[in-house]
């Protein structure tokens, strides 16, 4: 069980995240939905302390660290719990897909280069992109890019996997690969924290859904909960926006 | 009256010149190597702005860029025996100060001056490096050393590469105003075997072909080690995965 207690985190004089709880169960697959810059990024960030929140703790195996002051040593064990897939992938140009996902395995765990390249490679061919080992990131496309980082997050065997808008970058053609291996991790057993505007995704692979709007948690449920049944105005009125863009423009 | 122009003796002098080139590569590639370092932790200050150290860093690159690189072969040749001096009477201890070869005062000069400029170049190709993968590493566990080594560095000297050649160049044909600090390298020994012949003419002549042989063969130099450091344009072929077992 993971637990996320009292997040806050302000910029200038916006206050992004107002105390947010959560708390995780083992293989739950959580999806963060809601308008855009109500800071569910920040959330995610926060979570892997990339961004330094002005309050907040995370317990995850019984050990709580502050996130405020966590530095040093405790860090990198938060980090070595935690895995980020980001946006824009963000993976090392100047390394092959391979050498990309074995990075963390010699550096943080401190393996064997033989080890480390075994668990590599087994990744790659877990996205299905192991004849692509020896390609630097400018060789692949936009989803074969994400499918290598979703392998360097999953190579670190992390307790919580986080993934930050994983599709938005992507051209609509590759995003269903990228979904695909998603999926395929939850199905693995992976718990996630995922930031995705992907709803019909979010419906399918999700097994709870919290809507963030104003620094507050408004909504979280079931998905079938959240999208079929929402109480709050605010987030009616969201999905309310989300159908009228899927309706057609007249109907006879 | 003899030759006006004597073209035979441009081409026999360069042997004996060229016996004065180790001391001049010597002198460059030292000077660079400690300016790298150097410069490579005056960038460090400047990025993680280290409060108070970062001022002090910007004076010292302010003050090395705006002072000619002869002043300062001087100040470091009339400087370096003061402090001796100085440490000697304080401390009372006995260091020689003509047991300082001529050659340490360029180099700390010249390693000084170059510092000043490489750290610019070194800061810029640093924080040319795309946040997200800093980011990346982070949030591997790495920590800011590690992802320094691994990930930054290797992006960052091709981006510096070309400029941090040129500075090289500059340097060695810096190394020709060492002998203000009585240092015989190329230069100082042209003007010597000028002073015996009074063929000053020819003699910059021959020293200015083998300053310019060098630079060139350095620019090719410099050109093929930015090819390999690139990532290749083209993609590898697939691999056959048909064969390999993976557990």
């Amino acid at each position: 069980m993971i637990e996320i207690k009292n997040i806050s985190k302000t910029f200038k004089n916006n206050k992004v995240l107002d105390g947010i709880d959560l708390t995780i169960n083992q293989g739950d697959v959580v999806a963060i939905i809601g308008p855009s810059g109500t800071g569910k990024s920040t959330f995610l960030r926060c979570v892997d302390r990339l961004e330094k929140p002005e309050t907040g703790t995370i317990t995850i195996d019984g050990e709580t660290q502050d996130l405020a002051h966590i530095h040093g040593k405790d860090l990198t064990e938060l980090r070595k719990k935690t895995s980020m897939v980001f946006q824009n992938f963000n993976l090392f140009s100047k390394k092959t897909a391979l050498q990309n996902v074995m990075e963390g395995l010699i550096v943080v765990k401190k393996m064997k280069k033989e080890e480390a390249e075994r668990i590599a490679r087994e990744q790659l061919k877990n996205v299905g992109l192991l004849d692509h080992a020896n390609h630097y990131p400018r060789h692949m496309s936009g989803g074969q890019q994400q499918r290598v980082a979703i392998a360097r997050a999953l190579a670190m065997e992390p307790k919580l996997l986080l993934l930050d808008e994983p599709t938005s970058a992507l051209d609509p053609e590759l995003v269903g690969e990228v979904l695909d291996t998603i999926k395929k991790a939850a199905n693995e057993g992976y718990t996630m924290l995922l930031v995705s505007h992907e709803m019909s995704f979010v419906r399918n692979v999700a097994t709870r859904v919290i809507f963030l709007d104003g620094g507050k948690i408004l909504e979280d449920g079931t998905p079938r909960e959240v999208f079929g049944n929402p109480k709050n105005e605010r987030v009616k009125e969201f999905f309310t926006k989300i159908n009228r863009m899927e309706e057609p423009d007249y109907s006879i | 009256m003899g030759k006006l122009f004597d073209g035979k003796l441009v081409f026999t002098q360069i042997p004996l010149l060229l016996k004065y080139l180790p001391v001049t590569m010597e002198l460059a590639v030292t000077a660079m190597i400690a300016s790298l370092i150097l410069g490579l932790l005056l960038a460090l200050v400047k990025i993680k702005k280290v409060p108070v150290l970062k001022q002090l860093v910007s004076i010292y690159i302010s003050v090395i860029r705006g002072t000619p690189i002869l002043v300062q072969l001087y100040v470091t040749y009339f400087g370096i025996p003061m402090i001796l001096k100085y440490i000697n009477f304080k401390c009372g201890t006995n260091y020689n100060v003509n047991g300082v070869a001529p050659i340490v005062y360029a180099f700390v000069a010249l390693a000084l001056n170059e510092s000043a400029f490489n750290a610019e170049i070194i800061r810029a190709s640093l924080e040319s490096v795309d946040k997200g993968q800093v980011e990346a590493a982070s949030a591997l566990g790495m920590n800011y050393f590690q992802a320094l080594i691994r990930i930054i560095l290797p992006e960052a000297i091709v981006v510096a590469l070309p400029s941090l050649g040129n500075a090289f160049i500059g340097l060695i044909k810096g190394t020709s105003l060492a002998f203000v600090c009585s240092v015989v390298e190329m230069t100082a020994e042209g003007k010597i075997l000028a002073g015996r012949n009074y063929r000053y003419f020819e003699v910059y002549i021959s020293l200015a072909i083998i300053y310019w042989v060098i630079t060139f063969v350095l620019e090719r130099v410099i050109s093929y080690l930015e090819k390999k450091l690139r990532v290749p344009e083209d993609a590898p072929a697939l691999l056959d995965i048909r064969d390999t077992e993976v557990e």
